[in-house]
């Protein structure tokens, strides 16, 4: 017997009902993304990054004395400028891809909707932006944490990079998915990076604007200083006004992806609209931002005045015959800071009126108007003094010149005060040609101080060059420092009581 | 010249999307005289130009690729004269309008150091051309740009770099800055017109 089956005879099975779970979609996207990131442009670019970041930022970064400070600042004004052109360059590239290969029409018909396609790419190539990013960071923090002497990471810069880096992704994304041309790329590339590099030369004063370019780690006309956030905690106001710009700004330009599709577009009008309220609110609290005493910028609906608490440290105190003690992250500095100063430390130390100890204290900023910054600090006494912000390796500043500034600022303070008794003789009209003859003798100026640096100082601290208080000066410092200072241990009473003329000298 | 020659370099320009090229080159130096009139700092002053270069650089690399690859090789023994006298031919547009563009304004340099700079980076440019393609050649001329800007700002903040490889960085007068960005100009050059841009699949 035999049994026809015919297709009327089949009953019909039930037809699978398509129905997908969130876990199913959460699966369906990872695989998209992971696809996305095998066949990524920033894969390739990857190199490029990392070689233009080694060269122009890495180098310098190197260069600066290690205090985390200076190089997490410098970091942040680094990096994004250095990944600016390879990142926006890839993303636009990958946003440009389905217009240039013209598969827009074919790629239309798939499952997943346009706009979760783009997002999955632009996902991907920042994906592989990040982890350029985070490798600078990371070499830069590993590096520094195995030199510096004090402190620990300053995370904030390194989340104002790592939060800049969608941003430029999703501008250069977004360009490319709409101008799908072949010079759209190198186009929507200088761009963002002629706005991102410049657009600081517009900011004026600490209450621009323009201080929410991520690029910005503080004061403009300061910059990454070694008195910045090193006697007081780094002020977390100015990066997290810049990291709600960057999401704000990214959230934006994505939300604008969806606008050709019909079915979402009130759905990304409110996406951009809420991307736009965030970044405009960040630009409006930059604008509020005023600088601190302690070199940062304070906004006061960010601030937590916890923060205004000084940081606790021990000193390291130097074993000179005066002790200069200086803040722990200053340590590297110290040996420079002895070698410039040994000489006057010698000589002066023992002697009534010298101090038994000098310690740093923390500098103080004051915005002028403008861009203008004043940078004071010290006391009228020698037992505090400040370093100056120009240390050895910051902006090409060499140990010459560092030691040319202890000797104009330590030195002569140190010289002064004991020579001329108190505070730098301020009691003291004029000061006797013996007694400008002495402090000139004890101070030696390295030869890169010029007499035009010293010519303020000339009748009130110093002789005027060609003198006879001059001629004596070079014989007083002909003499060693022990010399000097057995000369001045019998003589400095009648010295600072004008009892001795420029003939007595030595 | 015959109407078939002036049709086959009128044919060449659009395939290589020339008057777009050429748009965005008037853009360029439109946009560098704009930028002339703002207040810049001496990093701004110096370093601006160096960026309008890199882009009028970048656009005539891009020019390079061609649409039609293997057919257009195939039956086009003009082609290698063609390229060589786009390029070339971009090239001075670019670095006259550039130089025009600052005339009467403080820019940085002067003409010398604009046409060194736009030969030296298209240069660049077209060899990048030649070896990922025309539409990735912009790469080149980009990365070079940062190079560039970072040289002018060792000038300010020593160890200055020396070599005149950077020639951004080099005065206008300088032989081995100029010397360098001949050579890589006339790499690409070469590279373009007798290989022409690499073709990739996809663009």
């Amino acid at each position: 017997m035999s049994v026809e089956i015919t297709a009327a005879s089949v009953p019909a099975a039930p037809r699978p009902v398509a129905r997908r779970g969130a876990g199913a979609a959460i699966l369906g996207s990872a695989r998209l993304l992971r696809i996305e990131l095998r066949h990524n442009a920033m894969l390739w670019l990857l190199p490029v990054a990392i070689a233009l970041f080694w060269y122009n930022g890495y180098r310098e970064i190197m260069a600066l004395p290690p205090m985390w400070n200076l190089r997490a600042m410098t970091l942040q004004n680094r990096l994004l400028l250095d990944l600016a052109i390879p990142v926006t360059g890839a993303a636009a590239w990958m946003g440009s891809r389905e217009g240039r290969r013209n598969i827009t029409d074919l790629v239309a018909v798939t499952a997943r909707p346009r706009w979760s396609r783009q997002l999955a790419i632009w996902a991907a190539t920042t994906a592989w932006a990040e982890v350029a990013c985070l490798a600078c960071v990371a070499v830069v923090y590993v590096m520094t944490a195995r030199q510096a002497t004090w402190g620990g990471p300053l995370w904030w810069p390194a989340v104002v990079s790592a939060a800049g880096v969608p941003a430029l992704t999703a501008i250069g994304f977004t360009a490319g998915a709409w101008f799908p041309g072949r010079f759209v790329t190198p186009l929507v590339t200088v761009v963002m990076f002629f706005g991102l590099g410049f657009s600081t030369q517009a900011a004026s004063g600490d209450h621009s604007y323009w201080q929410i370019s991520p690029l910005t780690a503080g004061a403009f006309d300061i910059g990454a200083a070694p008195g910045v956030a090193s006697f007081y905690p780094y002020l977390p106001d100015l990066s997290i006004a810049q990291v709600m710009f960057a999401a704000g700004l990214t959230v934006a330009v994505l939300g604008a992806l969806g606008i050709p599709v019909a079915r979402m577009r009130w759905l990304a009008a409110v996406i951009i609209a809420v991307g736009l309220a965030a970044a405009g609110t960040a630009v409006a609290l930059a604008g509020t931002g005023r600088l601190d005493p302690h070199g940062m910028i304070v906004i006061p609906a960010l601030h937590d005045a916890a923060s205004d608490q000084p940081v606790r440290y021990t000193p390291v105190c130097s074993r000179t015959p005066i002790p200069v003690c200086v803040h722990p992250a200053y340590a590297s500095v110290l040996p420079a800071v002895i070698a410039s100063s040994w000489p006057e430390l010698t000589e002066f130390a023992g002697l009534p009126g010298a101090p038994a100890r000098i310690s740093q204290v923390a500098v103080t900023y004051r915005q002028e108007p403008g861009n203008g910054i004043t940078v004071s600090g010290g006391g009228p006494s020698v037992t505090v003094f400040v370093l100056p912000d120009e240390v050895p390796g910051r902006l090409g500043t060499t140990g010459a010149e560092f030691a040319a500034q202890m000797d104009e600022g330590l030195g002569l303070q140190l010289a002064s005060d004991v020579i001329l008794g108190g505070d730098g003789g301020a009691g003291v009209s004029a000061p006797s040609q013996a007694q400008l003859a002495v402090i000139a003798g004890s101070v030696r100026f390295p030869p890169s101080v010029e007499s035009r640096d010293l010519a303020p100082l000339y009748g009130r601290l110093l002789p005027e060059p060609g003198s006879l208080a001059s001629l004596a000066a070079r014989r007083f410092a002909a003499l060693s420092p022990a010399a000097r200072h057995a000369w001045l241990a019998q003589h400095l009473a009648a010295l600072r009581a004008d009892q001795v003329s420029l003939t007595q000298l030595p | 010249m015959t109407a078939v020659a002036v049709r086959l370099v009128r044919l060449h320009a659009v395939s290589r999307r020339l008057p777009a090229a050429l748009a965005l080159l008037a853009a360029c130096a439109a946009g560098l005289r704009g930028a002339l009139y703002g207040h810049w700092d001496s990093y701004g002053a110096l370093q601006l130009p160096l960026i309008f270069e890199a882009c009028c650089a970048a656009v005539i690399a891009v020019t390079a690729g061609s649409p039609f690859g293997e057919p257009e090789r195939a039956t086009g023994r003009w082609l290698p004269f063609l390229r060589l006298g786009a390029a070339v031919t971009l090239t001075g547009l670019a670095a006259g309008a550039l130089a025009a563009a600052g005339s009467g304004l403080p820019l940085a340099g002067g003409f010398p150091e604009v046409l060194r700079n736009v030969a030296g980076l298209t240069g660049l440019g077209l060899l990048c051309a030649a070896v990922l393609g025309g539409p990735l050649a912009w790469t080149g001329p980009l990365a070079y740009l940062v190079l560039g800007l970072y040289g002018l700002y060792t000038d300010w903040h020593p160890p200055a770099l020396s070599t005149p490889w950077i020639w951004p960085a080099r005065p206008p007068h300088d032989v081995g800055g100029a010397l360098c960005a001949a050579a890589v100009f006339a790499a690409g050059l070469a590279a373009v017109t007798l290989r022409g841009a690499r073709e990739r699949p996809g663009g």
